[in-house]
């Protein structure tokens, strides 16, 4: 604006409408001078159109802006080629008070003026481009979202093609995006199977025919040729007119998921049978909270399990058997006050009344809230293992027995022998007293007294043998005494001498001065014993020219206390050794086999041990342990 | 010879049977030594002795059925009842395969024990009577004079006098004489009483 000269009417009219412009609206000439600056320019910049009139314009751009203007304007001149003239760009411009600010700029050349001068619009874009940075920061975060999201997220348009494909996507498929924009879904991606099956559901979705929102699982190909299992969404996208331009998909790479879900089920299914098979239930009682069954829970328990589980209390009243109760209810408590453990066997009462077995086993604890006490446990049903215990226990019981039989039948001509003896002798004597008596010369009242003295006594010699005989072949139970393993070897003689004697084989005692006692059954022990000095002396009959001895000896061990008995006879032979302690296995021609299996089974069962080992010269010396009592 | 009166000697390895049998022998009016085992007996035996033996079949250490085969073998003469018991009758088998006189089974009758030890004492008579009989005409024989001996083998083998004669170069009649001092001395009341007689001494205990 020139001041100098009065305004003319044209000037005027264009005075008042550039100061009526919105726009802050600058003439400047060919250097850069500013020449003419409206009213918003003045709002714009805080500059009076009187201060900078005549200055460079520079003086409104912020550093680096201002040198480079003059480079700018220099180069207009000198090649008439402006980058800036009518396409209008993005600027920085600076206030007076130095403050810079978004402008959007326009320039267009004054034609037909001299010197050339050049007029710009300038309008704050500040708040425009606020608003776009937003949009653009928007536009990022959600493509910052699609990436960041655990799922594919795929738009194909109405030709199948691939319009979208975020980076989770793009790694389930093993692509990159660029690979994948605009290439044909269907072709690219989905196994031949089932390639015509799905592009046909998409054309249906795309017709509206088919929902597109339904849940499908179908199977891709990956660049390397995997396939994996895609759990999809889809909905539909239209235009601003409503019209379908395409789908867009989330999909779930379930393929980890469903084969994680099919081990599940599988090792469920399994688990499952286990415990039928096993008769083992569990569960959990929650309190509060309430329990927790399996199946096999309700099956052992003859439950119905639409009628849910039993809780503790009601549990003890109806399921466990009355005679029970008392007892695992006061087990339940101890577990869950004291002990944190739960492990006993007790009886249940099915509802139709069978009894069973049942071992449970649980332990108690409490919730990550540590306020609700959880107890977990297993119930199992051990009925049928308690039914064999039992039979085998009865049928070892009679094996055992039998096994004793034999003992005794083999035994048996030293055992007569052993019962003649004495009647023997007591025949005799009896006919000698009556003799006597019946004699001219009268008897001899000592040779009278004598012979009733000694038939007493050889009365009471048999019965001994006969007590013994019967005590060792009686059939019984177990039952375990403090037994001095000195005493019972000495008691053994009885039975065992007379079928030493009748094989012209000494049996020698050998024991230990005192041994500590132990826990057992005397009857078993002997009949083991008997079963040794048996064997003993038909190992030493198979030998010529044995030393004919058999030892019987005790020793103390540091842990146990030893039973030996030691042959000069025949020794084991290498071909049997390893059949030796086995059922049914016999070198004798009227051996059952049973003696030496039946008798460590009884050492077994007595927590002892039973071996052999070789005489120093010759024979064998089977011996057998068993542990001492312990003195509480 | 002098004679000692018949001894029933027991052995058996079993305390009470072993006193029974002495009482009940004792009973009987018969003379018992009783031994605990086989060998106890052997150290104290004496051929000499008349008597019988009641031998237990089955002790340890020696038994009884090895009792009787060293008693065989020492030639002794002494009648042996067995005492078996239940299932020993092939023990008893062999026992009288040896030998021995009867067995009998524990328990038995008392007057069965005793039958079988009158039985065995009579066949140690017996025996003895032998013993003594063939001793006797042994001593006769050796108070024949050389040519009397000469004599009486040639008697015996059966010869004539005249053939004898022929032997011996001497004459008949010298024969004659020399057979009836023969006849004499051996109190041979016939041929045959004579050819017992030798077969008798000839014969081994």
């Amino acid at each position: 604006m020139t001041a100098a000269s009065a305004p003319g009417r044209a000037e005027l009219e264009l005075k008042a409408l550039l100061d009526a412009a919105v726009d802050a609206v600058i003439v400047i000439d060919h250097r850069g001078c500013i020449d003419t600056f409206n009213r918003s320019a003045e709002r714009l910049f805080g500059w009076r159109a009187t201060d900078v009139v005549g200055k460079n314009v520079a003086v409104l751009m912020p550093e680096p802006y201002r040198a480079e203007h003059d480079g700018y304007m220099g180069n207009y001149m000198r090649s008439r080629h402006a980058r800036i003239i009518g396409i209008g760009r993005e600027v920085v411009a600076q206030r007076r008070d130095g403050t810079v600010f978004p402008a959007s700029l326009a320039v267009g050349e004054i034609k037909g003026s001299n010197p050339q001068r050049f007029v710009g619009f300038i309008h704050d874009i500040t708040s425009r481009k606020a608003a776009v940075d937003a949009l653009r920061r928007e536009r990022d975060r959600a493509q910052s979202y699609l990436d960041l999201a655990e799922v594919m997220l795929l738009a194909l348009d109405v030709d199948g093609r691939i319009a979208l494909i975020n980076r989770k996507g793009c790694e389930i498929l093993g692509y990159n995006e660029a690979e994948l924009l605009g290439r044909d879904w269907f072709e690219l991606c989905l196994p031949e199977r089932t390639r015509d099956h799905s592009r046909a559901g998409l054309v249906d979705v795309m017709a509206g025919t088919r929902d597109p929102l339904s849940h499908i699982e179908d199977t891709v190909v990956t660049r390397d040729g995997q396939s994996k299992l895609i759990a999809w969404r889809t909905s539909l996208l239209r235009d601003e007119r409503g019209q379908v331009v395409g789908t867009l998909s989330s999909g779930e790479d379930v393929t980890e998921r469903r084969d994680a879900e099919q081990r599940l089920r599988k090792s469920e299914a399994l688990l499952r049978a286990a415990q039928e098979i096993a008769g083992l239930g569990n569960y959990e009682v929650r309190s509060p909270g309430g329990s927790t069954w399996s199946d096999q829970m309700y099956r052992i328990v003859g439950c119905d399990p639409a009628e849910g589980p039993v809780e503790p209390p009601e549990f003890v009243a109806r399921v466990v058997h009355p005679d029970d109760a008392e007892h695992v209810n006061r087990e339940w408590q101890r577990a869950i006050t004291e002990t944190g453990k739960l492990d006993l066997e007790y009886r249940i009462v099915r509802p139709d009344g069978t009894v069973r077995d049942v071992h449970a086993i649980a332990q108690v604890g409490t919730d990550a809230d540590g306020e609700t006490v959880v107890v977990t446990g297993t119930l199992h049903d051990i009925t049928d293992r308690k039914r064999a215990e039992e039979e085998m226990r009865q049928s070892q019981e009679k094996l055992t027995h039998v096994a004793r039989l034999s003992t005794m039948g083999e035994m048996a001509t030293g055992l007569a022998h052993e019962i003649n003896q004495p009647l023997t002798a007591i025949a005799t004597y009896a006919q000698a007293a009556s003799r006597l008596v019946n004699s001219a010369a009268g008897a001899d009242p000592d040779d009278l007294r004598d012979a009733l003295t000694q038939i007493t006594n050889q009365a009471l010699r048999a019965g001994e043998v006969i007590k013994r005989l019967r005590g060792f072949v009686k059939n019984r139970s177990m039952h375990t005494e403090t037994l001095d393993l000195n005493h019972l070897v000495e008691d053994l003689r009885v039975l065992a001498e007379p079928d030493a004697r009748v094989n012209d084989v000494r049996l020698t005692l050998d024991l230990a001065p005192s041994v500590p006692p132990v826990s057992a059954d005397p009857v078993q022990i002997q009949q083991v014993l008997l079963n040794l000095v048996r064997n003993a002396i038909d190992a030493t009959n198979e030998r010529e020219g044995a030393v004919r001895e058999v030892v019987v000896g005790t020793r103390v061990r540091p842990d146990a206390v030893e039973v030996y008995v030691m042959d000069r006879g025949a020794g084991i032979s290498p071909k049997i050794v390893d059949n030796l302690y086995n059922p049914f296995f016999t070198t004798k021609a009227a051996g059952t086999g049973l003696g030496l299996a039946i008798s460590r089974s009884i050492v077994r069962a007595h927590l002892g041990r039973l071996g052999h080992r070789d005489t120093p010269g010759g024979g064998t010396t089977f011996w057998f342990t068993l542990p001492p009592l312990r003195t509480a | 010879m002098k004679e000692k009166p018949a001894t029933v000697f027991v052995v058996d390895d079993d305390d009470a049977v072993r006193t029974s049998l002495r009482l009940l022998l004792k009973s009987v009016g018969l003379p018992v030594e009783t031994h605990a085992s086989a060998q106890e007996f052997l150290d104290a035996f004496d051929p000499d002795r008349a008597g019988c033996l009641v031998l237990d079949i089955r002790m340890p250490g020696m038994s009884g059925l090895e009792l009787q085969q060293k008693l065989n073998d020492l030639h002794a003469i002494i009648p042996i009842v067995f005492i078996t018991g239940h299932g020993d009758v092939p023990m008893a088998v062999e026992a009288m395969q040896h030998g021995a006189v009867d067995f009998i089974q524990k328990p038995f009758r008392d007057q069965d024990l005793i039958d079988r030890i009158n039985q065995a004492l009579e066949k140690d008579r017996e025996n003895r009577a032998g013993l003594r009989e063939r001793d006797a005409i042994r001593r006769r024989m050796e108070e024949l004079t050389p040519r009397e001996r000469e004599v009486l083998e040639l008697v015996t083998q059966g010869k004539a006098n005249k053939v004898i004669a022929g032997d011996l170069n001497v004459s008949q009649r010298t024969v004659e004489i020399h057979r009836a001092r023969v006849m004499e001395k051996m109190g041979a009341s016939s041929l045959a009483h004579l050819v017992r007689m030798v077969i008798e001494a000839e014969r081994v205990n």
